[in-house]
């Protein structure tokens, strides 16, 4: 498939299911769970930081536009944005990344992707609760917040990536 | 110049990053107390449909709980009737009850208008809502929102299709409240933690408050007719260096399966604004 195509069809589609399920399911303890910075980790590695940022800022406005959040998860993807390349460099292959595979669990490996995607998503819900809350006599609310929604959000991810990604793959073979 | 260039050259990714997080930041802080435009929210045409698509298929989930609310305030409301105690006191009144609705001693003050809530939250730090109802409907700014249970925030923004309401889950919802009892009055403030408790401030610690006792509106605003119910007091502990209570109240609606509620539009608000404006300031002192 046209690889184009596939971004933008990964761009719709977790917008939708961000913005029209995700956001509906509360768990308690201030549980939330956020899947859309998958599409930003997903993009090309080769791709440069401006455009990846632009992209990145353009999907948190829609999110935003859709949860009265005004802003705030546009903040925290252009933060997950700006931070990709350098944790990509810091857990570089020893060959560099291959610019066939894509930087998702079946072609980077189980390791690679719970450090690197870990670490991201740790920025991104750190910063996204840091903001709402926007009050440091509560940080150990924000840090309970921030610790139970990644572990929730990383799952979700990992079952997103199994559902679609590899359907893909072996229809495509 | 071409130092500065050169400059400009080194850090463009961190400008371009720094330049759409003020941009990010600034939306965020300046919608949270002005909502100054309909872009970016859920009210703007676009969202507002997509949701109302989303509602379609959803709303059927709660549908038993919901019939079961509408019935039981329909009972209460044909309670009030005249034609329901026309039978029992016809021998104090000599003509039926009827006639007082044509009465020229009592005028219209509140009409209201019904709604469905298409979108909801209750976990976030400030929770709103969106409503299936707008500007063409006759919503404006300000207007009260309630359920068949109590009461629920006020509008916040509204375009010709959708509104958007700050619910009583949001950080400066200072509604004007009362006891129902003793006619003590405070305002209601949210701590932003449980979708359940409010807190009532200002009410003097020389009083003795009973828990379990109602709060209802105090219509003091303008907003809401005094009486609405709010909830219940599930605690009280003295505020520290203040002669006051801290009131914890247990909300009696529940955010989590709002559906139907209804704005509240004052007929006399124009009026009530007008007198209060001519207060002169000093007063105040």
């Amino acid at each position: 498939m046209n690889s184009l195509v596939k971004h933008i069809a990964r761009f719709i589609g977790l917008i939708l299911i961000q913005t029209l399920v995700l956001n509906q399911i509360e768990i308690g303890l201030g549980i939330q769970i956020m899947v859309y910075p998958l599409f930003v980790l997903l993009l090309p590695v080769e791709m440069k930081v401006i455009p990846l940022m632009l992209v990145a800022f353009a999907m948190g406005l829609l999110i935003d536009s859709m949860s009265n959040t005004y802003g705030l998860h546009a903040s925290s993807l252009l933060l997950f944005a700006y931070t990709r390349p350098m944790i990509f460099k810091m857990f570089a292959p020893r060959d560099d990344y291959d610019p066939l595979l894509e930087t998702h669990i079946f072609d980077m490996g189980r390791a690679w992707f719970i450090r690197v995607f870990g670490i991201l998503l740790l920025i991104h819900h750190f910063w996204f609760f840091l903001l709402e809350m926007f009050r440091f006599d509560e940080i150990f609310y924000i840090l309970q917040k921030t610790a139970l929604s990644v572990i929730i959000s990383f799952i979700f991810c990992i079952l997103l990536q199994y559902l679609f990604i590899r359907n893909r793959k072996e229809n495509a073979i | 110049m071409r130092n500065f260039l050169a400059f400009i050259q080194r850090f463009r990714v961190f400008l371009v990053f720094a330049g759409l997080q003020i941009v990010a930041l600034t939306l965020y802080f300046t919608f949270l107390s002005y909502p100054r435009t309909q872009f970016l929210t859920t009210a703007s045409y676009v969202n507002g449909s997509l949701l109302s698509v989303r509602h379609q298929v959803s709303k059927h989930f709660a549908l038993e709980e919901n019939n079961r609310l509408l019935q039981e305030e329909n009972i209460a409301l044909r309670s009030q009737l005249p034609q329901s105690y026309v039978q029992l006191e016809k021998e104090h009144l000599k003509d039926s009850m009827l006639a007082e609705i044509d009465d020229t001693l009592y005028q219209q003050q509140y009409s209201y208008i019904p709604a469905t809530v298409i979108n909801s939250t209750h976990d976030k730090r400030n929770n709103y809502l969106t409503l299936n109802v707008g500007k063409l409907h006759g919503v404006e700014r300000g207007m009260g929102v309630f359920s068949s249970e109590g009461i629920v925030g006020v509008i916040h923004n509204s375009n010709d299709y959708y509104s958007v309401v700050k619910s009583c889950l949001t950080e400066n919802i200072n509604v004007d409240i009362m006891i129902a009892s003793s006619g003590q009055f405070g305002l209601l403030k949210w701590n932003g933690v449980s979708p359940n408790k409010g807190t009532m401030w200002g009410v003097s610690n020389d009083l003795d408050i009973k828990l379990w006792s109602k709060v209802v509106t105090r219509g003091g605003g303008g907003i809401f007719p005094r009486g609405l119910p709010v909830g219940k007091i599930s605690k009280k502990t003295p505020v520290e260096g203040k002669p006051l209570w801290e009131l914890t109240i247990n909300y009696a609606v529940d955010y989590k399966s709002l559906q139907r509620v209804y704005v509240i539009k004052n007929l006399l608000r124009v009026e009530q604004e007008k007198i209060e404006a001519s207060i002169p300031p000093e007063l105040d002192e």
